[in-house]
């Protein structure tokens, strides 16, 4: 087995390997790593006869190996193809190269890496969506756990052809970074303080606007400045005043003046 | 709703109140405050209160030297609060905003 060019991927992407190669009408194997993947692309006198990446081959193994940016390349000599999988010429494998790194440069904008998680997005906007079948077949593996490399190994599809069909995906607003998910405002936990006042107050505020009060309340306190463990019964009146003039319904908001009135007068 | 004049003389500071509504009002406060017998100059405020319909919100503040007038307002109801500076403000706009809302719906 003679070896005569190796390099990294990181100073040398594929198709400049793949010109270097026609353009010295070289024949043999040029075998390529990233990471835990392998791929093989076999030369004929220049020209690209076949190529192999996982369960890919063909012009399809050609493109998932051509956006590699890093690992290594081998191109061993005389080491012929035992089977011919690509019949189009070298120019039109490179033309094809470059079109699908164009495509791939505007997808990786939006899709950092094949480790990438994404989820269902809860709220979909849209009410009439078709998907193509590839699309479903995507969709239905999309669980918030498996990443774009997973998702494609389970379907024996190219990581770059399941990035394609997320991009869609993505665009058409039906997933969601997985990532992103815990710092959606409902994930937030919020420590109010365990005293009878906060708690009082946090209930009779929960009956006027629903679940969202603690945050309000804390959201209120941090604008007033006002400590929420203080014994001032100016503070507490101040904050009670400007919470309720937050609540949209005034019949709602006179209640919670009500309740939280007889605090104050206990106290004053 | 609980909120009553009872509860609003018992704030600490709370000095008295006016009751105004069309062309009756009714004046509740020490014999020798100075607001006691300025019943015709309470009903000009009154009128001039009620004529604005500019007027953003339906608490009024009124800053005096030593004390502080705070209104309420609601369709042609008027209670105006005298308080020193002492007073919870908080607590009487709270009061007052629940005393007001009793008296529009009585």
């Amino acid at each position: 087995m003679k070896q005569d060019i190796s390099g990294d991927l990181v100073n040398t992407r594929c198709p400049e390997i793949m010109k270097i190669l026609s353009l010295g009408k070289r024949t043999g194997r040029l075998y390529l790593t990233n990471g835990a993947d392998t791929g093989n692309i076999y030369f004929s006198e220049g020209e690209v006869i076949h190529a192999q990446c996982g369960s890919l081959s063909g012009i399809k193994a050609v493109l998932e190996i051509a956006v590699w940016s890093s690992g290594d390349y081998h191109f061993f000599v005389d080491e012929p193809a035992d089977m011919q999988t690509i019949i189009m010429g070298i120019e039109e494998v490179l033309a094809e190269t470059t079109n699908h790194l164009r495509q791939m440069d505007k997808i990786t904008s939006l899709i950092p890496s094949s480790s990438a998680i994404y989820s269902l997005e809860p709220d979909i906007r849209e009410k009439d969506i078709q998907l193509k079948s590839i699309q479903w077949r995507i969709v239905t593996t999309v669980d918030g756990k498996k990443s774009i490399a997973d998702i494609a190994q389970s379907l024996n599809i190219g990581v770059s052809d399941v990035m394609k069909v997320l991009y869609t995906l993505i665009r058409m607003g039906l997933l969601r970074d997985a990532t992103q998910q815990d710092t959606h405002p409902e994930h937030l936990s919020v420590d109010l303080p365990e005293t009878d006042f906060m708690n009082s107050l946090k209930q009779a505020l929960t009956q006027a606007i629903g679940p969202i009060a603690p945050y309000v309340i804390v959201e209120t306190a941090d604008d007033l400045k006002a400590d929420l463990l203080a014994d001032s019964t100016d503070q507490k009146a101040f904050l009670i005043e400007t919470l309720s003039s937050k609540i949209p319904n005034e019949r709602m908001s006179l209640k919670f003046l009500d309740a939280m009135t007889d605090w104050l007068k206990a106290e004053v | 709703m609980k909120g009553s004049i009872k509860d609003l003389l018992q704030i600490p500071g709370v000095q008295g109140y006016i009751i105004a509504q069309g062309r009756n009002m009714q004046i509740k406060l020490p014999a020798k405050h100075k607001f006691s017998g300025a019943k015709d100059r309470l009903m000009l405020l009154y009128q001039d209160l009620m004529g604005d319909d500019n007027r953003p919100g339906n608490t009024v503040e009124i800053l005096l030297e030593d004390e502080l007038l705070t209104i309420f307002l609601s369709g042609s109801t008027m209670l105006m609060v005298v308080s020193n500076l002492r007073a919870n403000q908080a607590l009487l706009r709270m009061t007052g905003k629940l005393i007001i809302a009793n008296m529009v719906k009585e």
